[in-house]
């Protein structure tokens, strides 16, 4: 059978040696997003400044053409073309949920790539001519700059949060209740007060710059320090975002899982840091600002942003499309039929390195199906030290039962033979590997009680899909 | 309706991955070709205003050829989503590298054009990088249409893919990029200029008509597309009458007759080129054909279109 003809969407799977393929996506993600939402706060920032300076406020335009410089350099370039690499990167992960997110939602995606051409041909366009235009066409042209980055910011924005809150369409509502979903308003909003916030900073940042006596460049920073005022709701659309999210995905945010509460205690941290030093000194104090601490200030909203989006991105598990499709890349209704093939019946990939016996390279074939996505064998979040203290009892139960052994894992979508194949790789794994390593045949007893664990597991999620 | 079009979804994806396509050609083929037509005036060092109004131009339309390509990248997945995904998997990083070269090749021709001293540099490291690719792109597609060498290539863990089928499109397109960026390139310019770039456009097209005779000659395996190659053929050789036109008469009407052929030899090649694998579209997705928002897309669109033109207008009044 071709791959192309198999039922489920079977996809090579390439191994990034120590580096989990989370980090690679997070990596490139953040900083598409931090750039993106800098574009966003940006423009509005300028039109902001272009209109004070049209209203008498000194050095205004000045800072303008020189803050758009550093919008084109770094956003434009860097900023777009990470934005091509989420794409790619998110094939390297998840080929069967990005294809799903293109299948369902691609004429907003359409719609969200018309909107970004406007933005970059009216950000182009001011680059190149705003020193030659009036008054009032700077001014339209940099509202369209601004009004169509938000655009884009909004119609991606509905596809994003689709993923972790699908609401109605789950019921069947179609495709604008999947984009008008309950996170989606939170998000949106939460989302713009960062790009103000970051806009402000990094005009901060641009307006040190300036060869100004400090009185001018100070009254520059109080201006712009306004811009990022709408930090001060951040704390009430986070918590509006909680309250939106299903009630499992909360929990592991709140306490349930320890890495998720870290992670949103950084952001947490970190924006009250940012926040405190912009309502507390900047705009209540009038405080001066210099080039380091806005970089600083920018570098720590940096983090913010790093954390939070590991937060909306690990708030999904088990799931990459909540109720759809599980990390694994296998959707729910599939889970049973894989319990009597077995997990890997259908995949046509070889496996790239040869296994001292059958079981040992079914194991990793199942290993290479159900727990690449999310585990590397031996670098961030090993399977071999997750699992290197359990007995072997244990590790079959723990597979066997795995949406029960931690809710935020998918249920084992194999049969007992591949759970106990995966028991003896990890155990040839986690003895490094030894030459002469005879993976003991199971025995009828053994797989009829993995058996039973995996029937008594059931195949749906611990959690409800909403 | 005419070939290669119906009235299914998948049709209308396939309209707007071709014109989609079109328009990415022309920024990408300025963008490359400009970039090793201005890397040549650079190491030639001679005063060429072809050669500065390029610099000035490539990092605005590699901007816009990037922003351009994200619409065929988007059809393309609900084209042949399976294979465009396979395809990118089995060349993995290798094939990921293309956005680290496009952004080192964007930054070079900021540098290119704000240093003189690092010009030389800057426009070969761009060069390199378009280069690299379009070649990327040329393996995919091919990589995309190999499916009976999939298992072969994971199992060794085969990055390139190195098919008889690569140079020739390669070449075929390097000879294509010249003369659209020589068509582009040609309307701002003076009369010498006029002439100098119809004989890189001539050139392009002799390459680009060598190379599919030879390559139809060894393969024995053309393909009219339901007409579409003889208007490819003929459109090809308007332009390149055209272009002889323009290069006796640089004030005459000879660039609208090439660059109207030109358009239509870009339509009819990029349905010439997609013709080899119209069968291989994925059809019946029904999540797919039956997702909405169409028209909220072609609204946007429409007000999108608006925009920009209204945004080309006052920048040109500006200029004035």
């Amino acid at each position: 059978m071709s791959p192309i003809d198999s039922p489920i969407a079977h996809y090579p799977v390439n191994d990034f040696g120590p580096l989990m393929k989370g980090l690679v996506i997070g990596g490139v993600g953040i900083v598409h997003v931090f750039l993106a939402q800098f574009a966003i706060g940006g423009g509005m920032l300028m039109w902001y400044f272009e209109r004070l300076g049209q209203r008498g406020l000194p050095d205004a335009r000045t800072f303008v053409d020189g803050y758009f410089k550093v919008l084109v350099l770094v956003s434009f370039v860097v900023g777009a073309l990470t934005g091509v690499a989420m794409w790619f990167t998110t094939i390297q992960v998840g080929a069967r949920t990005i294809g799903l997110m293109i299948d369902e939602f691609h004429w907003l995606w359409a719609t969200e790539w018309v909107w970004f051409a406007v933005e970059i041909t009216a950000g182009y366009a001011f680059y190149r001519a705003g020193r030659r235009l009036g008054g009032r066409a700077r001014l339209r042209l940099l509202a369209l700059y601004a009004l169509a980055s938000w655009m884009s910011l909004f119609w991606i924005n509905g596809i994003l949060a689709w993923q972790l809150t699908p609401g109605r369409w789950l019921d069947g509502g179609g495709m604008w209740a999947g984009f008008f979903n309950p996170s989606f308003l939170p998000s949106l909003l939460f989302r713009t007060a960062v790009s103000t916030t970051l806009g402000a900073l990094a005009a901060c940042i641009v307006i040190n710059t300036m060869d100004l006596p400090r009185d001018r460049r100070a009254q520059l920073i109080r201006r712009a320090s306004r811009f990022a005022a709408p930090i001060a709701v951040m704390p009430v659309l986070a918590l509006w975002f909680a309250a939106v999210l299903p009630g499992d995905s909360r929990s592991w945010l709140l306490g349930g899982s320890m890495a998720m509460t870290m992670f949103v205690g950084v952001a947490a941290g970190a924006s009250l840091l940012v926040g405190g030093y912009v309502i507390a000194g900047l705009i209540v104090q009038r405080l001066y600002i210099n080039g380091a601490t806005a970089t600083l200030l920018l570098g720590l909203a940096f983090g913010a942003t790093a954390a939070g989006e590991f937060v909306r991105e690990g708030a999904r598990k088990p799931y990459t499309v909540r109720g759809v499709l599980y990390s694994t890349s296998i959707r729910p209704d599939e889970v049973a039929a894989l319990r009597r093939t077995g997990a890997t019946a259908a995949d046509p990939y070889p496996l790239r390195e040869r296994y001292p016996g059958e079981q040992l390279a079914r194991g990793a074939r199942v290993e290479r199906a159900l727990c690449d996505a999310c585990h590397t064998m031996r670098g961030a979040n090993a399977l071999v030290e997750l699992t290197r203290t359990w007995a072997d009892d244990q590790l079959r139960l723990n597979l066997a039962k795995l949406q029960r052994t931690k809710g935020f894992m998918p249920p084992f979508a194999g049969n007992a033979e591949d759970v106990e194949a995966l028991v003896q790789l990890l155990r040839w794994e986690r003895d490094d590997r030894p030459a002469g390593f005879a993976a003991p045949p199971a025995s009828p007893e053994t797989l009829a009680q993995i058996a039973r664990w995996l029937d008594e597991a059931g195949t749906a999620a611990a959690g409800e899909p909403r | 309706m005419m070939w290669p079009f119906d009235a299914s979804t998948e049709s209308l994806w396939l309209a707007l991955y071709l014109v989609s396509f079109a328009l990415h050609a022309v920024l990408v083929s300025y963008v490359a070709a400009g970039t090793v037509y201005a890397l040549v005036a650079a190491l030639r060092r001679s005063a060429d205003p072809i050669a500065e109004r390029t610099r000035d131009w490539l990092p605005f339309l590699l901007g816009a050829g990037i922003t351009a390509g994200i619409g065929p990248l988007l059809f393309l997945q609900l084209l042949y989503q399976r294979r465009f995904y396979t395809a990118n998997l089995l060349m993995g990083p290798r094939w990921g590298a293309v956005v680290p070269a496009l952004i080192l090749g964007f930054y070079a021709l900021y540098l290119a054009k704000a240093s003189e001293h690092r010009r030389r540099l800057a426009l070969g490291a761009g060069a390199a990088c378009f280069g690299f690719v379009a070649w990327s792109w040329t393996e995919l597609h091919q990589v995309m249409l190999d499916d009976a060498g999939w298992r072969a290539m994971y199992a060794a863990g085969e990055r390139f893919h190195l098919d008889a089928a690569v140079l020739p499109r390669l070449a075929i397109w390097a000879g294509a990029m010249l003369a659209l960026f020589a068509t582009v390139a040609a309307w701002p310019a003076s009369a010498a200029e006029r002439r100098r770039l119809a004989a890189l456009a001539l050139t392009g097209l002799i390459i680009c008509g060598a190379t599919s005779a030879i390559a139809l000659a060894i393969r024995r395996d053309f393909d009219p597309a339901h007409g579409w190659t003889y208007l490819l053929g003929i459109a090809a050789i308007a332009a390149a009458l055209g272009w002889g036109w323009t290069a006796h008469r640089p004030d005459g009407p000879g660039l609208s007759v090439t660059t109207a052929a030109t358009t239509a030899a870009l339509l009819a090649g990029a349905v010439v080129r997609e013709a080899p694998r119209l069968a291989l579209i994925e059809h019946g997705r029904a999540t797919a054909v039956g997702s909405g928002g169409l028209p909220v897309f072609v609204v946007t669109l429409a007000v999108g279109a608006a925009a920009i033109a209204w945004v080309v207008r006052t920048v040109r009044g500006a200029a004035e």
